[in-house]
């Protein structure tokens, strides 16, 4: 039976942590965090403050861990996949840091470092907890990996002295719910006879961006087996997954399989753990997803939805060329298949209870193929792909940690080195000139030709060192003192440079500890703590900027013999360094009420100084425009607030509500700097994301932009004072002249202005969660407000003049619009609230005669994305607001459908 | 004492293998110390590895081929060719516009990338020359001498292209110069004739458009067609003030040919002699040097060379300019977009009973026929009818939005091509010999003398009747015979044409200086390079 089975909040470090289960269901076994946690961080110290948000309950009917804390835990930002399942598009913790990239925190599974991909290795069945380290000296450990913060996964482990075996399952649909308004099939026909066009009409209505969709189905099952003595214990399972996506013939499936072995040795001297963590990925994916949605919503609706039966093949029409027929498209075969494997090993000897050393060594694999085939009715003469990455990371280090109790001085010493060798390779291949579909990417020699352009492979091994020590000193219990000195070596950076010094402090004060305080008995916890520090990122540039390479760059004709040249194709920075972030950070956590009400509160400002990019620079007396340097700087500040109540605690009867927020600001400092004695200077303008599609093409179509001394990613726009007729019967965007020349010019810098930012101010998370004697329910709530949105989709489906060629929205003819200049007038808030999900669920109360055989049955019901409030007028205003890439804040045509998944869920305990 | 010593050799034993683990040893590429160590690997890897940029395939990088490089800023901003906007098609953030009505802004991001693109190839010929050097340096019994010139004269072509476009650029000839304020146009004009000449005994005489050990390379008749052009327009070229609407004149102008001081026409003459003596003839058809194989031209002077398999060289004017429909009749695909403007089609006398035979070969209007001479028709069934009088910047709300303007032709539809046609076997022609014929005549009347001979070997060839040459029929001759050959910008700012008003294109405030002969230096690279100075015109 579950007692407490409601949201487990975990504040606090190891060894005090406040909030315990305090009888633990028999789903999750009483195996506890706090053993976990000991088990995979034997050494961290007392004083390190983490932030463990588990929710327990709805684990297991999510298909990513990370699911499983999205919303719950402040400054963590998780954009779901959008075309439903199981892939993370991105994942933030306290914003943008680096231009460059590395802005994904560092995964540690186990032990096992990684990136986000590393994520969907681990069914969340088999998450033990995560724990999230945002500070500088709690990341110190992680060196300049753990730069952008880390998430720390651990895994169920086997329990000693007991034999298990668990099933949870669950089947729903994933359906799709909204498409954009286009006109029909019979409008289009009618606004074509009014105004006289000449159209290739078929007679029919279609709508394609229904036709493209489709109910998903989606099931995963996941077994474990649990067992143990004494001195070893063992947790091996399996998992699969298979979903399909809102669009037709997508689909991802996943194959996991976990293990874990631990045993101690000479009575407990030596401890051993192995685990081993393996799976498949598959997915069937979109080849261009604004090809896709934009064929979808504009192609002639006066097509069949079927194959021509004449022709035996798609109708098409060649008018519209930035488009094709819908279906035809879906004909695309996109598939990639990765297949990863971790091991990991660590060997800890437990000198005495306060000297320990261990040895840790971990391998991992990863390898993506890709196999592509556009037939030769969705692109002329056909055309296959196929490519194979991979990714192999060794790393090993060696830790000791030291003990000393002198009265109320406690010291603890800790030692780290550690060395790291990455390789990646892949090759890929081009084969064009099909003669024919039948054999797709199966068979490459049906394809006549091979560009040379087609064919290539690669190979970089960028090496890492490490050293770190550590002193924690705590005094009376309720002082702490923390100091972190890591050096950091990577290959990557120039002569003399490779080596980066990274210090970290921080003091924390429990104030409930002192005796003034015994009087105040309502308050169980009042903490303050402060910190600064400095880590390093290199995670975001490849390896062998600082080298004066050159690579095959063309082939020319040597007498009648064709020969590769060799050639520069990028500026080589010898004097690449370290980029570094400076965090400082102040926060308090606090309990009252016999933690019935929990409060954290952190303020963070971090500088980000020789900042990693590649900047644009002056072609003289550089060969290329851009050079990877460090010069400009950026700051990030915020603020993150956590609540949780426990309104009702009865035997029958509990309520508790959470709600985070989180209040982040960055600004771009700086892109000049000091390159080899001489000031290098950026632009103060310079575009980010840009519209697309037919009459986008280059010109003044720029809509996100880094400008130094806002935030990243502001909206720099003309602004649009309202409609104007265009004399010629409709009417276009009158834009305003504001620099006062008494001409418009929408050049940069000209008559434009900032309109506002592409990332969100303020994050909200909030769950509510019930519980009704074996029934439970569960609502999380998601939002982001304070940003924007361009909604391109709108700007090029408004404008009559892509008609006939291009469908436009059914209010297009009314307004009359002729025109797609970029302006402000489709800029709109993105603020949205979203009901990421409700799950119902029922602890099926068995009589003792079945729990000989079954210890434990649940049964639950989920609703994903159950509804999105916003203001925004697009399909969805859940795009990408947080990545800095081509398509930060824009709406362009290339949304998937918003959807909803219906889940039922099983849970079995043998 | 003893343990200690065994803790240094320790350490430093660490601390080596640290330093060695940390060293990037590259194996998908080469240092570029170690890329070279024989004439071969010389030869490939300084000299032919600069033929690589001579065409490209992104958008303004390529002296032709591409969209929005060098050959559009040469094209659609002159009275020969237009790009309008079609309904949602080529609106483009009112690029084409701006080119057309020469409001193409200081902010520019396709003259900032061609910029950078003649730039790029201007540094990598300065780092093969100091590469040729350090190899003659560690290999002495190696004559450099002709890698040098073949470099050199590469770099100058660039710096003609760059003093074409920009009038005062920064001379840069090594890789480490740090100072890099602008050079007059007339330095850079001397600079570059006198590079040339250099070269031009180093160079071989093969033709370079044909296969061999030559192909595609900058040989002695590609100098001296170069050097007839600068001479030829020598008077803007040595004009370091062009808004003061005073040129010196092109007899004042003095060169030194073979230790003879002539003046610029006179020079024009005599490097158009010397290309004659090298053997290039008109062909008899003139649609042999833009067939698929016109590999064979005796015509063609420089060429890009062009093998869908081979190289990545791209064309794509012929895939932007075609309709759809006209496109899919050739299996190929087509953005419908350039069109000949109203004062070209009136050049070629386009729908009158005279209409120059050459328009046939160059455009593509009214009714057109696919591949087995059937009427490109349609969707609704009904024939592709090109209006090549309909064209305007905006044709937006036109009935014939789709189907206005007349058609790039010129080279011959090349079936197997791929990429939508952009990967086409017709070697692309920068250079050929027709323009030295013209090039030869215009000289000769501003010299005073008769250019009729010249003029009338391009006109017979195509069968139209002589006429005597002047100035004003040497302009429209070479509209016909080089049209969209990219020349049309520099032939009317010779004219002092550039400038005047045309059929919707009225004329800027002040362009009547002359200050649109020019681009603007792009605000971005003013703002990265504080020693450039704007071109006088152009605010910052």
């Amino acid at each position: 039976m579950i007692k407490r089975c409601a949201m487990i909040l975990v504040f606090g470090g190891l060894g005090f942590s406040l909030y315990s289960q305090d009888t633990p269901s028999k789903v999750q076994p009483k195996d506890s965090i706090f053993n976990a946690i000991k088990k995979t961080t034997p050494f961290q110290s007392e004083f390190s403050f983490k932030d463990a948000y588990t929710n327990q309950m709805d684990r297991d009917r999510h298909t990513n861990p990370l699911n499983i804390i999205a919303g719950s835990v402040p400054g963590l930002f998780i954009k779901r996949g959008k075309n439903g399942p199981a892939v993370l598009d991105a994942v933030r913790l306290r914003g943008t840091t680096s231009l460059t990239g590395g802005n994904d925190p560092l995964i540690i599974v186990d032990g096992v470092l990684g990136g986000l991909e590393m994520l969907s290795s681990i069914y969340p069945s088999d998450v033990q907890n995560i724990t999230i380290l945002k500070d500088a000296f709690e990341t110190a450990q992680y060196g300049s990996r753990g730069a952008s913060g880390v998430i720390v996964v651990t895994t169920k482990k086997g329990v000693k002295g007991k034999t298990q075996v668990n099933y949870t399952g669950a089947v729903g649909i994933i359906s799709p719910y909204k498409t954009l308004d286009m006109l029909s099939g019979d409008e289009y026909r009618n606004l074509a006879k009014e105004k006289g066009w000449s159209i290739l009409d078929k007679g029919l209505n279609t709508n394609f961006q229904k036709e493209i969709q489709q109910v998903g189905i989606e099931q995963n099952h996941h077994v474990a087996f649990i067992g143990g003595n004494n001195t070893s214990n063992y947790r091996v399972s399996i998992g699969f997954m298979d979903y399909q996506g809102v669009i037709i013939n997508t689909n991802t499936k996943n194959f996991i399989s976990n293990m874990n072995m631990d045993q101690d040795f000479f009575g407990g001297l030596v401890n051993c753990e192995w685990g081993m963590l393996g799976n498949i990925l598959k997915n069937r994916k979109l080849l261009d997803e604004q090809k896709t949605f934009y064929s979808a919503a504009t192609f002639n609706p006066t097509f069949p939805n079927h194959i021509n039966p004449e022709t035996g093949g798609w109708d098409k029409t060649p008018m519209a060329n930035q488009i094709t027929n819908p279906l035809a498209w879906m004909g695309v075969n996109n598939r990639d298949m990765t297949y990863s494997l971790g091991t990991h090993g660590r060997l800890v000897f437990n000198w005495n209870d306060d000297f320990k050393s261990a040895f840790f060594g971990a391998y991992t694999y990863s390898s993506t193929k890709d196999s592509q085939y556009q037939p030769t009715y969705a692109c002329a003469f056909g055309k296959a792909y196929r490519s194979e990455r991979s990714q192999e990371t060794l790393l090993a280090n060696f830790t000791t940690s030291f003990k000393k109790k002198l009265g109320i001085h406690l010291f603890d010493f800790y030692l780290l080195g550690e060395i790291q060798d990455e390789i990646y390779s892949g090759f890929n291949t081009t084969v064009t000139n099909f003669s024919s579909d039948i054999m797709g990417y199966d068979n490459l020699s049906l394809g006549a030709l091979r560009p040379w352009e087609g064919t290539g492979s690669f190979r970089e091994e960028p090496h890492q060192l490490s050293l770190m020590g550590r002193v924690n000193y705590t005094l009376a219990n309720r002082y702490f003192l923390n100091l972190n000195a890591r050096t950091d070596a990577s290959s990557k950076f120039g002569v003399n440079r490779k080596w980066g010094f990274f210090p970290s402090t921080s003091l924390a004060w429990m104030v409930t500890e002192e005796e003034f305080m015994k009087k105040f008995e309502f308050i169980n916890k009042l903490k303050f703590k402060i910190g600064y520090g400095l880590s390093g990122n290199q995670s975001g540039i490849s390896s062998y900027n600082t080298l004066n390479l050159m690579y095959p760059n063309g082939v020319v004709p040597i007498g009648v013999t064709p020969v590769v040249t060799l050639g520069k194709i990028r500026n080589n920075n010898p004097n690449l360094k370290w980029e570094v972030k400076h965090t400082f950070n102040i926060g308090t956590e606090m309990a009252f009420f016999n933690d019935r009400v929990l409060l954290s509160m952190d303020y963070y400002s971090s500088k980000t100084t020789d900042m990693l990019y590649n900047y644009d620079v002056s072609v003289p007396p550089f060969s290329f425009n851009t050079l990877l340097a460090n010069l400009g700087s950026m700051r990030n500040t915020g603020t993150e607030i956590a609540l949780g109540f426990s309104l009702i605690q009865k035997k029958d009867l509990e309520l508790n509500v959470n709600v985070n927020m989180t209040f982040q600001q960055n600004k771009l400092l700086s892109l000049n700097g000091n390159y080899e004695g001489k000031m290098l200077y950026g632009p103060q303008y310079k575009a980010i994301s840009k519209l697309n599609g037919a009459g986008f093409h280059g010109g003044y179509n720029n809509i996100v932009y880094q400008v130094v001394g806002q935030p990243l990613g502001v909206f720099y726009l003309p602004h649009c004072k309202g409609l104007v007729s265009d004399g010629r019967g409709g009417y276009k965007y009158d834009v305003a002249d504001l620099d006062g020349d008494a001409k418009v010019n929408l050049e940069d810098s000209k008559d434009r202005y900032v309109a506002g930012q592409a990332m969100p101010k303020a994050f909200l998370g909030s769950n509510v969660s019930l519980r009704y004697k074996s029934f439970d329910l569960s609502v999380q709530v998601n939002g982001a407000f304070g940003h924007k949105i361009y909604n391109g989709t709108s700007l090029s489906y408004m404008n009559m003049n892509t008609l006939p060629d291009y469908n436009v929205l059914s209010g297009a003819p009314k307004q009359k619009i002729q025109d797609q200049t970029a302006t402000d007038c489709w800029l709109e808030k993105g603020d949205y609230l979203n009901f990421d999900y409700v799950t119902l669920g029922w602890n099926v109360p068995l009589n003792v005669n079945v729990q000989k055989y079954i210890h434990a049955l649940r049964l639950t019901m989920t609703v994903d994305n159950l509804a999105t409030i916003t203001g925004y007028t697009g399909l969805t205003p859940i795009i990408n607001s947080t990545t800095v890439d081509g398509t930060l804040g824009l709406d362009d045509k290339n949304s998937y459908p918003p959807y909803r998944t219906f889940t039922f869920g099983l849970s079995v305990n043998f | 004492m003893k343990n200690r010593m065994y803790l240094f050799i320790l350490l430093s034993f660490l601390a080596t293998s640290c330093d060695d683990f940390l060293t990037e040893k590259p194996t998908n590429s080469i240092l570029a110390d170690e890329a070279i160590n024989s004439e071969k690997e010389l030869y490939l890897n300084t000299v032919a590895t600069l033929y690589n940029h001579i065409g490209e395939y992104e958008d303004s990088k390529g002296l032709m081929g591409t969209g929005r490089g060098v050959y559009d800023l040469n094209t659609f901003t002159t009275d020969e060719a237009i790009m309008p906007t079609r309904g949602g098609d080529w609106y483009d953030g009112g690029f084409w516009q701006g080119l057309f009505l020469h409001q193409w802004g200081v902010n520019n991001t396709a003259i900032q990338k061609t910029w950078e693109y003649l730039y790029q190839v201007v540094m990598n010929c300065n780092e093969s020359l100091e590469s040729i050097q350090r190899f003659s340096e560690s290999h002495p019994i190696v004559n450099v001498a002709p890698y040098q010139a073949e470099v050199k004269a590469i770099r100058a072509m660039y710096y003609y292209y760059l003093l074409d476009l920009f009038g005062r650029v920064p001379l840069v000839l090594d890789t480490k110069q740090v100072d890099l304020e602008q050079s007059e146009r007339s330095e850079l004009f001397k600079f570059v004739v006198k590079e040339l000449q250099a070269a031009l005994p180093l160079l071989s005489i093969s033709p370079s458009n044909r296969p061999g050990d030559y192909y595609g390379r900058l040989t002695r008749p590609v100098a001296y067609f170069l050097l007839a052009k600068l001479a030829l327009n020598a008077e803007v070229y040595a004009d370091n003030n062009w808004t003061d609407g005073q040129r010196l004149s092109g007899k004042k102008i003095f060169f030194t040919v073979n230790n003879m001081q002539l003046n610029a026409w006179q020079t024009t003459i005599a490097y158009c002699d010397a290309i004659e003596a090298l053997g290039y003839r008109l062909e008899n058809k003139y649609t042999t040097n833009f067939q698929v194989y016109n590999e064979i031209s005796s015509e063609n002077i420089f060429t890009i060379p062009m093998d869908k398999m081979l190289y990545t060289n791209q064309m794509i004017y012929l895939f932007r300019s075609r309709h759809y429909k006209h496109a899919q009749a050739y299996g190929l695909g087509g953005e419908n977009g350039s069109s000949a403007t109203i004062e070209a089609l009136n050049t070629f006398g386009y729908a009158t009973d005279h209409v120059d035979p050459r328009f046939d070969f160059c455009y593509f209007s009214d009714k057109v026929y696919d591949l087995k001479g059937k009427p490109v028709v349609l969707d609704d069934g009904s024939p592709l009818v090109y209006m090549p009088r309909e064209v305007d910047v905006d044709i937006s709300n036109s009935t014939y939005v789709k189907t206005a303007g007349a058609r790039m032709k010129k080279y011959e539809i090349d079936k197997n091509a791929m990429e939508d046609g952009k990967l086409m076997d017709n070697d692309i022609v920068l250079y050929r010999y027709a323009d030295v014929l013209l090039m030869k005549s215009e000289a000769k009347v501003r010299q005073g003398m008769s250019g009729d001979v010249e003029l009338n070997l391009v006109r017979s060839r195509v069968g139209v009747a002589p006429i005597s040459a002047t100035l004003e029929t040497l302009l429209q001759e070479r509209q016909l015979e080089l049209a969209w050959e990219g020349w049309r910008r520099q032939d009317l700012i010779r004219f002092n044409r550039f400038t005047r008003s045309y059929t919707s294109r009225p004329q800027l405030l002040n362009e009547e200086n002359g200050y649109t002969t020019v681009f603007p230096i792009s605000s971005e690279t003013l703002k990265m390079n504080i020693q450039l100075k704007q071109n006088p015109g152009y605010s910052h």
